[in-house]
């Protein structure tokens, strides 16, 4: 090890977010009935009753449905808005990159509140709309990083090329320039939805009796009953996040999700 | 002689910054013309305004005789390699070599047919189904070139192909060019920055300095006579001495000669090193005009020379070039 202080640092800070987890796993495979470590012995039954549970079925659902609109929505802004950025001659680019990246800085309470206070309260939008608003806002700058990092990546004079070779430029968009992007734009769509699905702060401050997200419902739960059937269900909702990533992983790679890790 | 393309006046500005000012160019139809200086001289810039990518601020181009000064590049019907080969990358070899023809809807038995002949003349027909990642520098290039030929186009336009590729690539690939010219008879435009390119390469020769054009016309013309310091300094003339008028004088180092006395110029010999096959000696020689100048010489390696010995240094006249003042 050449640098002891920073493997120290990546030893503890993956100590702190691993460990919780492994717990949270761990007593989702208890066969007694209250939450606790270690668990006592081994068993499934707390999987079986989690996918049994009506709300959380119900929830998961609409979480889904949430997850995969704002997604669409976000995709179908964020990706002309990041061709504008980086190809087109736009006045203020760094400006308009910043304010779609935003969100990532913004509190989401403070989000929550004010699409509260003016969606909600303001124009009587129901919960759903209100929560696809906030949800889509959120999803931006994953639309905009990802397939912005994979247009920065892809040469701009294949367009050129395309166009020296008798294509016009739509055509030279559909043929060459969209395909390239086709794997930047498949893994910002994963990572948004897996953001969406578990997402709670804007969900929380957002929810209504006729739509609840699956985080908010869980919550709900622990509220009032401790038994490993939370566990469980967070189980699941992990094991499907992990897929989900490792997907896109594979498809355009952290490093250029995230920009300039590695470089 | 006919004009393939002609440049009238044209001048391209970014911002404040002039990359091309106000140049006239004919280029001559069915031979291979370089444009030929260092980084930001505005060859590229040229080449880029004759295919199309970036309009002229001001100025004429002609292609074919007709004006195209406005002409969108989809419109030019030209072949364009990329510095980068910019080849399609979820495109298979043929694909890319066939879109140019797909868009000009020729059937797909005939596009078919072109593509192979076509792949076979840069040698690479046993690859059309592989995708270009999978291909060397060299091969990806010759993919480029197929590429841009496929369509039959009025130009080849090549900027800087052979700069990304290996010094022994570089070289067979010169030849190949050459060779696919001669076979197509194609119009070609060559930008580079190397000079033995340039001179291996060409037909005719355009020098390229700050956005202007300094010399132009057949290797053979260009060489021995550059048109000032700054052609002389490109192509490899290194010595620069004044005559007893002033005129200001330029040698490359293979034509000087060092003897023991005799008749020429007074010189001490600064600095010997050894090359093999001959050496390069510094010099500090007294000029006709009486300046002491530093000049390098290349002579054959059997000259017995050492540091700080006096000896004399032979200009032949055939050889000196007379610059501008």
């Amino acid at each position: 090890m050449k640098r002891p202080i920073t493997a120290a640092l990546a030893v503890i800070g993956y100590v702190i977010m691993i460990v919780p987890i492994i717990f949270v796993v761990a007593t989702a495979f208890t066969s007694g009935s209250t939450l606790r470590f270690p668990p006592d012995g081994f068993s499934l039954r707390w999987f079986d009753e989690a996918l049994g549970y009506e709300p959380f079925i119900g929830a998961a659902i609409s979480s889904l449905e949430l997850a995969v609109v704002a997604t669409a929505l976000a995709l179908l802004v964020g990706v002309p808005v990041t061709l504008a950025v980086h190809r087109g001659k736009l006045p203020g680019k760094s400006l308009v990159e910043g304010l779609f990246l935003s969100p990532l800085i913004v509190p989401e309470l403070v989000v929550g509140l004010a699409l509260f206070q003016q969606l909600m309260v303001g124009l009587d939008l129901d919960n759903f709309s209100t929560l696809l608003v906030g949800h889509t806002a959120l999803m931006l700058p994953y639309a905009v990083r990802v397939t912005g990092a994979s247009l920065a990546l892809a040469d701009p004079a294949l367009e050129e090329a395309a166009r020296g070779l008798g294509a016009s430029p739509l055509r030279a968009f559909f043929n060459v320039t969209l395909p390239i992007l086709r794997p930047g734009i498949f893994s910002a769509g994963l990572l948004s939805m897996v953001t969406s699905f578990n997402n709670v702060p804007l969900s929380l401050l957002l929810q209504g009796r006729d739509f609840r997200t699956l985080p908010v419902t869980m919550l709900d739960y622990v509220q009032q009953s401790y038994d490993p059937m939370v566990a469980a269900a967070s189980t699941l909702v992990l094991a499907a996040t992990v897929v989900i990533a490792v997907i896109a992983e594979r498809t355009v790679g952290f490093a250029k999700i995230f920009g300039g890790i590695n470089q | 002689m006919t004009a393939a393309a002609e440049l009238i006046g044209v001048t391209q500005r970014f911002g404040s910054f002039t990359a091309v000012d106000e140049i006239d160019l004919v280029v001559p139809s069915g031979q291979l013309t370089t444009l030929l200086g260092p980084s930001g001289c505005g060859k590229t810039t040229t080449l880029r305004m004759i295919a199309g990518y970036s309009a002229p601020t001001s100025g004429t181009i002609r292609i074919d005789g007709v004006d195209s000064t406005r002409t969108p590049p989809e419109k030019r019907h030209l072949g364009m390699v990329f510095q980068s080969y910019a080849l399609f990358p979820h495109m298979t070899v043929a694909d890319n070599v066939g879109y140019g023809l797909k868009l000009r809807k020729v059937p797909s038995a005939e596009r078919r047919a072109r593509v192979m002949e076509t792949l076979e003349l840069v040698g690479l027909a046993h690859l059309a189904d592989r995708k270009p990642k999978k291909l060397s520098g060299g091969q990806q290039q010759r993919v480029a070139l197929a590429r841009a030929i496929a369509i039959r186009p009025k130009l080849l336009l090549l900027d800087e192909p052979l700069s990304n590729l290996d010094a022994r690539l570089r070289v067979q690939m010169r030849a190949e060019i050459r060779r696919i010219q001669a076979e197509t008879r194609l119009t070609v435009i060559l930008v580079t920055h190397d000079q033995d390119e340039a001179l291996e390469m060409s037909d005719e020769m355009v020098i390229m300095n700050e956005g202007r054009i300094v010399q132009q016309g057949s290797p053979q013309q260009v060489f021995p006579r550059p048109a000032d310091r700054f052609v002389a300094e490109f192509l490899g003339y290194e010595n620069f001495l004044t005559a007893a008028d002033g005129t200001p004088l330029t040698i490359r180092p293979e034509h000087l000669r060092i003897a023991e006395q005799g008749q020429g110029l007074d010189a001490k010999v600064v600095d010997v090193a050894f090359r093999g096959v001959d050496l390069l000696v510094s010099l500090d020689v007294v000029d006709p005009s009486g300046a002491t100048v530093r000049l390098r010489a290349d002579v054959r390696n059997d000259a017995p020379l050492t540091p700080g010995s006096s000896v004399t240094v032979i200009a032949p006249d055939d050889h000196l070039v007379s610059l501008p003042r």
